[in-house]
């Protein structure tokens, strides 16, 4: 049996590989890639991350709110059609001359409404997550279809130029976005009684439901607040590309890559938003120093899958007595 | 109406059935259910058995499409290269396994999480097929001297898929090993103390359920006469849909074989049918998640009353 503190050095050591893997591919590309330190470059780094890290942010959520096991705790297929959708129904508002924020609050609430459904879909309905989001990505994968017909579907306004545009000191507007959101959701979780909650109910949903918490409640509202995340996502998305295209599914399974990824940089290897932010932020780098360094962009899958690999992998040899399976 | 949740599935198969058969005439046609046994039900059907077998074992395979994806490759390839036929098969054979050893150490050996280990495994083999075909070219063998091999294997996928169903059904229900995994599968950690190795049992699945996929990717790629990269991904969702459906069937909620056939059998009739239906093409989709979701929350929602009663004291 570990000890804790067997435990502890385990994560502090998986943790060390973590940070450790962060910082030599970040010394590395500053070494090798031309204009990786520029401050420009970064800040386009954390732009480029915005859509993936605001999906991820949505996984987290369902992730601590609905408890470690991938198979029949939380998980949220459906982030990727939720951006496909939303990001549908704003450019196809906004070509069609709706005010930006009519948009705005149309896609919003489809991704509350995708979240709803999610939520019943497990709340209630008791359908395994897992399965429950597949089924409703792809339902609402099918309703972006029906929307665009399958095509580019262009639009600008104001708020898109606006939002894909750089404000104070050329930070790009969706960097901060990404910066402002994280750090609103991260207050939310991991400093308000609400937040803690979250975590009660992920953890132990018998002795939360004992001290009278509502779990349903809790995991409802999580899949909710990913599904407005995810709709923030398209109307990054739509801003980014200047309307919707095709193609939002490539987006599933790096979401769940990047919330993985996430775990190893938490203390306690569970879901952080920090932890995730990191990731995202990682990936966004070892796709910008691979872009700057010339290196083929078919590398960044492979090297992703190693890396979680790696990072997993060296958690569980770090810790060989517990063999929990 | 206590099992009522179990016989959901076959219920909803034969409404299905039932209303595709009464709106289209060509549905029930001998023509259009061969083709579609043939076609979707037999391959999918493949994957979708391997699948099972991991999941009974308490683990999930996310890379059964790269699994598909690198027999196809070493299939064809193999052939474009002008080797015997027989020998491009068994290199593609190789190849699968190769992906399920590769899964096997990572969850066996290194102790990664079987869904964790195989999304790594996915995102290799994205990198490794885009990398060994020069970003995505797929491998045509469509002119050129005809070659029999591909309508062999074209006829034996019924065989085939039929042989997996036997050999799953008896490894998983009526052999030791079989008994072994699904412990496993359903309480790792009492199966660990009672003396059985349950990574390495895992591992062993892991690697077994490859022959499989890799049958599914020589069968798919023979039947297009090409492999194209990452085309194997698309079997994914729906195996694990399949897999998960036919766990309404067990009075247990467990994977099993009977039942991912219902899956598997379902998935093809909604999809087959919605299309031979007439509905507007871009509704399909709509309507073919709808469906699904209907059919999960008919026999989840009824078998969660009884967890209910259990559970809440």
């Amino acid at each position: 049996m570990p000890s804790p503190s067997d435990r502890g050095n385990a994560a502090r050591l998986l943790r060390s590989g973590a940070y450790g893997a962060f910082a030599i591919v970040f010394l590395w590309f500053a070494i090798v890639a031309p204009g990786f330190l520029r401050f420009g470059n970064l800040t386009d780094v954390v732009q480029q991350s915005a859509i993936l890290g605001l999906l991820a942010l949505g996984m987290t959520l369902v992730m601590i709110a609905g408890g470690g096991n991938v198979i029949s705790g939380g998980i949220d297929l459906s982030l990727a059609a939720n951006l496909g959708l939303t990001a549908a129904i704003y450019a196809r508002l906004a070509q069609d001359g709706a005010n930006g924020l009519t948009a705005i609050a149309a896609a919003l609430g489809a991704g509350l409404l995708v979240g709803a459904v999610n939520a019943v879909a497990v709340v209630r309905l008791r359908i395994v997550p897992l399965l429950a989001t597949l089924a409703v990505s792809k339902i609402v994968n099918g309703l972006e279809f029906v929307l665009t017909k399958n095509s580019v579907v262009t639009a600008t306004s104001p708020i898109q130029d606006w939002l894909s545009g750089s404000g104070l000191f050329g930070i790009p507007e969706m960097a901060c976005g990404l910066v402002l959101i994280a750090v609103l959701v991260w207050l939310v979780v991991h400093a308000t009684s609400l937040g803690l909650r979250l975590h009660a109910v992920g953890a132990h949903p018998e002795a939360a439901r004992a001290a009278g918490l509502s779990v349903p409640a809790m995991v409802a509202g999580s899949y909710v607040a990913s599904g407005l995340l995810g709709s923030l996502a398209g109307i990054f998305s739509a801003a980014l590309v200047s309307g919707s295209s095709p193609g939002s599914g490539n987006y599933l399974l790096p979401v769940v890559v990047a919330a993985f990824l996430g775990v190893t940089f938490s203390r306690r290897q569970v879901p952080t938003i920090g932890g995730t932010i990191l990731a995202v932020l990682f990936i966004g780098l070892l796709a910008n120093g691979f872009q700057l360094v010339n290196i083929s962009t078919d590398w960044i899958d492979g090297v992703e899958g190693v890396l979680i690999l790696f990072l997993v992998g060296w958690t569980t040899l770090s810790q060989k007595e517990s063999l929990d399976a | 109406m206590k099992s009522f949740h179990r016989y959901g599935l076959p219920f909803t198969l034969a409404v299905l059935f039932a209303m595709f058969a009464s709106i289209s005439p060509t549905f029930p046609t001998l023509a259009n259910l061969h083709s579609l046994l043939m076609n979707h039900v037999a391959l999918l059907s493949l994957i979708a058995l391997a699948m099972t077998l991991v999941v009974a074992a308490g683990g999930i395979d996310l890379s059964v499409g790269t699994a598909v994806d690198m027999a196809g490759f070493a299939f064809i390839a193999s052939l474009a290269n002008g080797l015997p036929a027989l020998l491009a098969i068994l290199f593609g054979l190789i190849a699968a396994l190769g992906v399920g050893l590769f899964n096997a150490v990572l969850v066996a050996g290194i102790r990664v999480p079987p869904f964790l280990a195989t999304l790594g495994t996915l995102f290799i083999g994205h990198s490794v097929q885009q990398l060994s075909t020069g970003g995505g070219v797929p491998i045509y063998l469509i002119a050129g001297p005809p070659r029999p091999i591909f309508s062999e294997v074209d006829m034996a996928r019924p065989w085939l898929s039929l042989a997996a169903i036997a050999v799953v059904l008896v490894v998983l229900d009526f052999s030791v090993f079989g008994r072994r995994i699904v412990a496993e599968g359903i309480a790792p950690a009492v199966a660990r103390f009672s003396g059985l190795s349950v990574r390495r049992d895992i591992g062993l699945v892991m690697l077994g359920s490859t022959l499989l996929t890799g049958i599914a990717g020589i069968a798919l790629s023979s039947g297009v006469h090409s492999y194209s990269p990452l085309s194997g991904n698309a079997y994914l969702m729906d195996a694990i849909g399949a897999t998960f459906l036919g766990t309404t069937f067990d009075a247990n909620r467990r994977a099993n074989v009977i039942g991912t056939i219902l899956g598997v059998l379902l998935l093809s009739t909604v999809k087959n049918g919605l299309l031979l239906a007439g509905v507007s093409f871009y509704w399909q989709q709509v309507a073919n998640g709808t469906l699904i979701f209907t059919v999960l929350a008919i026999s989840f929602s009824t078998k969660g009353k009884e967890a209910t009663a259990l559970s809440g004291h």
